[in-house]
């Protein structure tokens, strides 16, 4: 299975390095909001530095990548249904979680490279971010990468309709992204949406994200984050997994 | 025997918008045997059950019932085994449009297991072989159709598989590609492979394959070598025009014919052998001193055994 794995995975990283301008589409409207939406949102709190108030905006921006990039990696996947290239490979003898997680990892791999560009850009526009706690959230953010693609695979096998998947993606997303206080704090949020704000594993990410970025290891949000998002992740990966194992035997 | 596999079933349970759902017996019960080294060819219209068939003899569907050994292994038990030992070519080609044919074909050789510089070796080889050598490092959304189709086969091929399913594979080609392909396809059981196909081409099947079952509303409903089908069925049709009547009472008469029919001032008349029956039939109208306006003989085709078995032309069918 592991040599499955590499070879799916390097063959799908090729094929991703061969197209490169495409992975810059994931993290144009993260970009966006960081360039168009954060000097904004800095002037909501005046008296704060511009800097501080990157070092909170951009870790709600790389779950923003993590979604606009991962959750829609199932498109990919029922363009292979379509071209007979999932029939193919179900015929030889893969490893069939390995069909699943060689894309899964090359998901994780771009949706890391992604998070770094949008860390540097930040850095350039005056974010001083704790190292440590950056690197601990580049983790958490691999790990919301499984998540995400595990769940658009796992849709994606099950609809295998482009026209049912994107809508379906949308109607998913947005809630997800307006419930972590990406664009505003949810401390401006009334009683209700902040409690049902705690239900979004996404919303801890973010707050686990600005608490790492300032130095904060002991921020409960963390913990809460990496435990509900690694048993997400493993659900999703099992999801997509037996779905491939069903429609390829 | 390189397939041996004895009523295969699948029935199919469709949902519509509305109403109840619909179940759809794609196929009834079918028994395959295809011998090593032969081109084996599943003729029938569209919705036959032929692409059910061979999806169930390579693994992508289980058999509702029924079974056998496809590559000497059980098609049911060790799907894995198979596997191993087949190639298989979909309708929709496997060519995938963001990648090269070239680390296309190296991930499937890799993935049977190849080491990188096998694999390498081999997928040269092949692309020598079917003549796509200089399509190797092409993005795969740049191709033809017909230089899709030899990439497919070349990933099919790879592997070396004894065995080779191709499911409708001239489909959609224009004559020149089609004839290369079946070209290539007779190259393989030059060397040895078998090979599997579909078509709903009646040329198609009767100058490519070697055997062939004839399949409708999914069962077979004839097997056996092109010439065999037609002989048995149909054999030859003689054609026949007199300007007198009564011939056809004449014709009936003799033992070396099957049947006379009265088609308007023409008689068509079914025999087994028309190339050794003609001179007979001609010496009997001459003793009855009935004489010929004009005279034809044609062989029957797979169509006309098509006919006869289920009432319809294949024609009309597809």
């Amino acid at each position: 299975m592991f040599r499955h794995i590499a070879l799916f995975y390097g063959h799908e990283i090729r094929a991703t390095m061969r197209n490169p301008a495409w992975s810059l589409f994931g993290i144009m409207q993260p970009l966006f909001y960081l360039v168009l939406f954060a000097p904004l949102v800095a002037n909501t709190t005046p008296g704060v530095p511009f800097g501080d108030a990157l070092r909170d905006f951009t870790p709600g921006l790389l779950v923003m990548v993590a979604l606009f990039s991962s959750l829609f990696v199932g498109f990919g996947i029922i363009g292979e249904i379509g071209n007979g290239v999932l029939e193919r490979i179900a015929v030889s003898p893969a490893s069939r979680p390995a069909i699943v997680l060689g894309r899964t990892l090359r998901d994780v791999t771009m949706l890391i490279l992604q998070s770094l560009v949008l860390v540097v850009i930040a850095m350039a526009f005056g974010m001083r971010a704790h190292l440590p706690g950056l690197l601990v959230m580049l983790l958490l953010m691999a790990v919301t990468g499984v998540f995400a693609s595990g769940l658009s695979y796992g849709l994606a096998l099950a609809v295998r309709d482009v026209n049912a998947l994107s809508p379906m993606l949308s109607f998913l997303s947005m809630p997800l992204i307006l419930l972590t206080g990406i664009m505003l704090p949810m401390s401006f949020a009334p009683a209700w949406m902040q409690a049902v704000v705690q239900f979004n594993p996404l919303y801890h990410t973010v707050e686990a994200g600005k608490a790492l970025f300032r130095g904060d290891f002991g921020e409960l949000s963390i913990a809460i984050a990496f435990v509900s998002l690694i048993a997400l992740a493993m659900l999703t990966t099992r999801w997509s997994i037996s779905s491939i194992r069903r429609i390829t035997l | 025997m390189i397939i041996d596999t004895h009523d295969l079933k699948k029935t199919f349970t469709t949902r519509k918008r509305r109403g109840a759902p619909e179940t759809v017996h794609a196929v009834r019960g079918i028994d395959l045997t295809v011998k090593k080294g032969e081109i084996f060819g599943v003729l029938g219209p569209n919705g036959a059950g032929k692409t059910t068939t061979i999806r169930m003899l390579a693994t992508l569907l289980t058999p509702d019932a029924g079974g056998g050994t496809v590559a000497g292994h059980d098609l049911v038990g060790e799907p894995g085994q198979v596997r191993r030992k087949l190639g298989y070519v979909g309708q929709a080609g496997g060519v995938n449009d963001y990648s090269s044919p070239r680390t296309q074909t190296m991930l499937a050789a890799r993935i049977h297991g190849m080491s990188k510089a096998e694999a390498a070796r081999r997928t040269e080889e092949i692309f020598a072989a079917l003549g796509i050598a200089e399509l190797a490092d092409r993005q795969g959304r740049s191709l033809s159709g017909g230089q899709k189709r030899r990439v497919a086969l070349a990933l099919g091929l790879v592997h070396r598989p004894p065995l080779l399913f191709l499911d409708e594979p001239t489909t959609g080609l224009d004559p020149q590609n089609r004839a290369n392909l079946w070209d290539q396809i007779r190259g393989l059981r030059e060397e040895g492979t078998s090979v599997v196909l579909t078509t709903h081409y009646l040329d198609e099947a009767d100058a490519l394959c070697d055997r062939l079952a004839i399949v409708d509303h999914g069962v077979v409903v004839a097997e056996g070598t092109p010439s065999e089908l037609k002989q048995r069925v149909a054999g030859d049709v003689v054609t026949l025009r007199l300007s007198a009547p009564g011939a056809a009472d004449v014709l009936r008469s003799a033992h070396c014919v099957r049947e006379v029919r009265e088609d308007g001032d023409t008689l068509r008349v079914y025999v087994d052998d028309g190339e050794h029956t003609l001179p007979v039939l001609l010496r009997l109208l001459e003793e009855h001193g009935l004489t010929l306006q004009s005279l034809g003989m044609q062989h029957a085709s797979l169509d006309d055994v098509f006919l006869t078995q289920t009432g319809r032309s294949l024609r009309d069918a597809s």
